[in-house]
């Protein structure tokens, strides 16, 4: 494999400036050298690795709350800010920007945008895609670029914002970033159920689905990365590995996260889900902690060097039925579905290369497919998976993109490799 | 190789389609030549009527053999000029499809083709409690094909967002005439967002075949109320309040006196006519909160000076409260003979601003400008009445137009938030974005539409084209 040089200039990394990003690819599209644009770094596993020896760029110093004001609801910020830092300016003033990232205090907000991350709560307040409304970006021959604008509403010129949205730092370095925010709900609530089995699990998920008032996360959780040390005697300490759970989040005002902690017992248990309880406040707070990090680090604090983490994206009626098959391979996988979004996210306990083929290739991806689907790895520590096996086959949408990733990356120096380009 | 006989296009087409689905008569094609931007028209060489994506398709291959220029077309409401055929060529009218495809509650979703006209859809999930959001005025008129072009909005997106965060997937024809899909019933579609580019490209990407749409359950209770200002000032305020406060309503709409006036007259709704302004305001959600919540945006309504907040009292009352403002534009025609509505957006703490600059620039060009707008947006449609048979009254609404886009752009807004760039508003494009912006986005538009046959001379200003400033009517809009 290639190597990869990670010489940061030093004064790209101590006080770089848009300016200084473009300059820095401009000279590397002049040498034809390969550039890796890096934010907090927690996703370096997402994709494949760099195919060309190349420089990173290190965009955390850009980091600067430009200008917020709350009362617009929104804010413009460069690409290297930490979430947490994001989330700090935001809920000084009531706001947040409703994305859930793991280890968020190292993770960018660019880094967010670049690949698309998204979390539980993506059922409720949608993706990043629906939250930025200007971008900066620089493309691939040094050539600084910005679509959208401040404003809330806004259909002038082709939308960037979009586009750039899990390019993964292909088609342009995002520097600078203008976000829509929400104002922070009053109050929130989790209830769990425990399921006798997948079955049931799937007549639970079907009527959450048809709530009329729909919770901002519903998660469909199984396997060990769930269990807690049994000394831990919090109702957490319930979800086991072989009982699948259901772990809903609401948000509102006190009256109405109230209302609705009664309505989705009431519904659970009619519906046949088993010690359907209210979480207390510190439970679901580490509960849902673990929920952001798992796909990730899996079980929590220290890293979980799962073989094989991938990502499945199905219709939501067919979450339950993939569930069974991905367990039916690996009994011992962890699981987390955000169920309601079709998202199934798998950590595998064994996976080993000879499984490549007959597994993911023969049977998990065609049955994604199948049903207008797809399958990504998300991580893992097999070597030598190559674009189409992480990412999937050439489809007709991804020959567009390879003629979009032409045009602003002439040369093919933004993160070579990364994607399926 | 023997060259091939010249080749009458229509008779082409006529093979492809069959007699009835393609029309050359120019008396045919003048419905054509304008849409709802009635100040510049083009008439199309041809009108072709497809009902299938593979017609689509062998009519995109055809005109990339003949190097046509061609340009989709749904219910020709764009207010922008989108749907023109500049340069003349082929229009490729896409309301013979028009099937809802499928309709799946269990997955929220919904397929529809793109000739399917806004209002069908809710009115098919009418019942099943779930609804489509994206609301445009229009809605009785617009396709669901033309709102993805725009990627069109309306007065609910304040909190269900526009078009484009509705939209799951889309099949187009390209440039080129391929079929593919992008996105679809599931979420996540590996790589950059593609689906969220063709949306609002104005149909210059490629053309929407069929679409996979985001259906939304509907919301449990629904309070509308009224807010009656003595002064727009105060409107205003109390818009940055109810948002500054955290609430996000599902509606917010103003109407100035000047269009309360037209709506009074037309739907006798017993509007005070001295209140200089009104709010709609629409909360939505739970049962068990919204009482609460509208106390709230009342009591902020009356903090702003509100001279009274009316609540609807039922459904009827709701529907009456809508039908005023979704026929706003209709009841104009009262004021005078024809309009012009622009579509600027401002940071909503800018809308007082805004709006004190609106009223000098109409006493500046002497003409009447009345506004009815989505305000929790900031997305502003001051209305500039005219009468063309006037002379010289175009050209000062062109001239106030331009000034009050400009200011939009002054408070760091935009010059257009839901009805694009068509061909209208080409020549503000390089006051918003550098030349390296409209490079990039030039290269873009060169990846998807390489020849540059599809719908060309919109959104991006090339050479020849030209915009609203430089145009000259060449006859009466027929309004």
């Amino acid at each position: 494999m290639a190597t990869v040089t990670t010489s940061q200039t030093p004064d790209l990394a101590s006080s770089p400036s848009p300016v200084e990003v473009a300059e820095s690819i401009r000279a590397a599209y002049d040498a034809s050298r390969a550039v890796y644009p890096v934010g907090g770094g927690t996703a370096l596993n997402y994709g494949n690795s760099p195919t060309q020896p190349g420089e990173q760029l290190d965009l955390t110093g850009l980091n600067r709350i430009v200008d917020y004001t709350p009362r617009d609801m929104t804010i413009l910020v460069e690409a290297g800010v930490r979430m947490t830092d994001l989330a700090a300016a935001l809920a000084a003033e009531g706001q947040h920007l409703p994305i859930d990232v793991p280890r968020a205090s190292e993770a960018t907000l660019g880094g967010v945008v670049a690949t698309n991350w998204s979390g539980p709560r993506r059922y409720g307040h949608g993706t990043i895609r629906d939250y930025v409304i200007g971008i900066h970006a620089v493309d691939g021959r040094g050539v600084a670029f910005k679509g959208g604008g401040r404003v809330v509403k806004n259909v002038a010129g082709y939308d960037f914002c979009k586009l750039l949205t899990g390019s993964l730092g292909t088609l342009g370095v995002i520097t600078q970033l203008a976000l829509k925010v929400k104002p922070l709900p009053e109050s929130t609530g989790t209830v769990v159920a425990a399921c006798a089995d997948v079955a049931t699990a799937g007549i639970l998920l079907d009527r959450l689905a048809t709530l009329p008032v729909p919770p901002v996360a519903i998660d469909y959780l199984l396997g060990p990365n769930w269990q807690v040390p049994t000394t831990t005697r919090s109702r957490q300490a319930e979800i086991g590995p072989q009982t699948p759970h259901l772990v809903i989040r609401f948000e509102g005002t006190e009256t109405e996260t109230a209302w609705l902690a009664d309505q989705i017992q009431t519904e659970l248990q009619q519906a046949g889900g088993m010690s359907v309880a209210l979480l207390a406040p510190i439970d679901a707070a580490a509960l849902w902690k673990r929920q952001i990090e798992f796909a990730d680090r899996g079980a929590g604090d220290a890293p979980e060097n799962s073989p094989m983490v991938i990502k499945v994206a199905v219709p939501p009626s067919a979450v339950t039925k993939l569930v069974a098959q991905l367990v039916a391979f690996d009994p011992d996988c962890s699981i987390q579905a955000h169920a309601a979004s079709g998202i199934v996210i798998a950590r595998f306990a064994k996976f080993g290369h000879s499984d490549i083929t007959p597994v993911l290739v023969g049977k998990l991806r065609p049955a994604a497919a199948k049903l207008g689907g797809s399958l990504v790895v998300i991580s893992g520590t097999l070597d030598g998976l190559t674009p189409h096996l992480i990412w999937g086959g050439r489809t007709d949408a991804i020959v567009l993109m390879e003629n979009i990733k032409r045009k602003f990356d002439p040369r093919n120096i933004l993160n070579p490799g990364r994607f399926v380009y | 190789m023997i060259a091939e006989p010249a080749v009458n296009l229509s008779a082409e087409l006529r093979r492809l389609l069959g007699p009835d689905r393609v029309l050359d008569a120019h008396s045919d094609l003048a419905v054509f030549e304008c849409d709802a931007f009635v100040i510049e028209k083009h008439c199309p060489s041809v009108a072709v009527f497809p009902q299938t994506a593979n017609e689509v398709a062998a009519i995109v291959k055809l005109c990339n053999e003949r190097g046509v220029p061609f340009v989709p077309r749904g219910a020709g409401t764009s207010l922008a000029g989108g749907g023109l055929p500049v340069g003349g060529g082929v229009m490729i009218v896409l309301t013979r499809m028009r099937e809802i495809l499928e309709v799946n509650l269990r997955d929220r979703y919904a397929i529809v083709e793109p000739g399917v006209v806004n209002a069908w859809l809710n009115k098919r999930l009418a019942g099943t409690g779930f609804h489509y959001a994206p609301d445009p005025s229009s809605q009785g008129a617009c396709t669901i094909g033309g709102n993805c072009a725009t990627n069109a909005g309306g007065p609910h997106t304040l909190k269900y967002g526009v078009t484009v965060n509705h939209v799951l997937g889309v099949e187009i024809v390209t440039a080129e005439g391929e079929i593919v899909q992008v996105g679809g019933p599931v979420e996540d579609s590996p790589g950059p967002d593609l689906v969220g580019t063709i949306v609002g490209g104005e149909g210059t990407l490629g053309i929407v075949t069929k679409i996979w749409v985001r259906l939304t359950p509907n919301p449990q209770g629904v309070r509308t109320m009224l807010g009656i200002f003595e002064s727009v000032d105060d409107a205003t305020q109390a818009i940055s309040g109810i948002i500054g406060a955290g609430i996000i309503p599902a509606a917010l709409e103003m109407m100035d006196q000047g269009i309360l006036v037209a709506v009074e007259e037309a739907f006798h709704f017993g509007f005070p006519l001295d209140a200089e302004a009104i709010l709609l305001i629409e909360v939505d959600g739970i049962e068990v909160g919204l009482d609460a919540q509208r106390d709230r945006v009342a009591e902020i309504c009356r903090q702003n000076n509100a001279r009274e907040v009316r609540f609807a009292a039922d459904a009827k009352e709701r529907l009456q409260l809508w039908k005023c403002r979704k026929q706003a534009f209709g009841a104009i025609g009262r004021l005078s003979p024809s309009y012009c509505t622009q579509d600027g957006v401002v940071p909503r703490t800018k809308l007082p601003h805004i709006l004190q600059r609106i009223r000098a620039i109409g006493a500046k060009y002497d003409l009447r400008i009345v506004n009815v707008f989505h305000a929790g947006d900031g997305n502003l449609h001051p209305i500039l009445l005219f009468d063309e048979r006037n002379a010289g009254e175009i050209e000062r609404v062109l001239a106030a137009s331009g000034e009050i886009l400009n200011e939009c752009l002054e408070c760091g807004g935009s010059v257009t938030g839901e009805h694009g760039i068509g061909l209208e508003k080409l020549n503000f494009m390089n006051r918003m974005f550098t030349d390296d912006d409209l490079d990039v986005m030039t290269r873009l538009r060169d990846a998807l539409n390489p020849g540059g046959l599809l719908s060309p001379g919109k959104l991006l200003p090339t050479a020849g084209a030209c915009g609203m400033e430089q145009i000259h009517p060449g006859r009466r809009a027929a309004l």
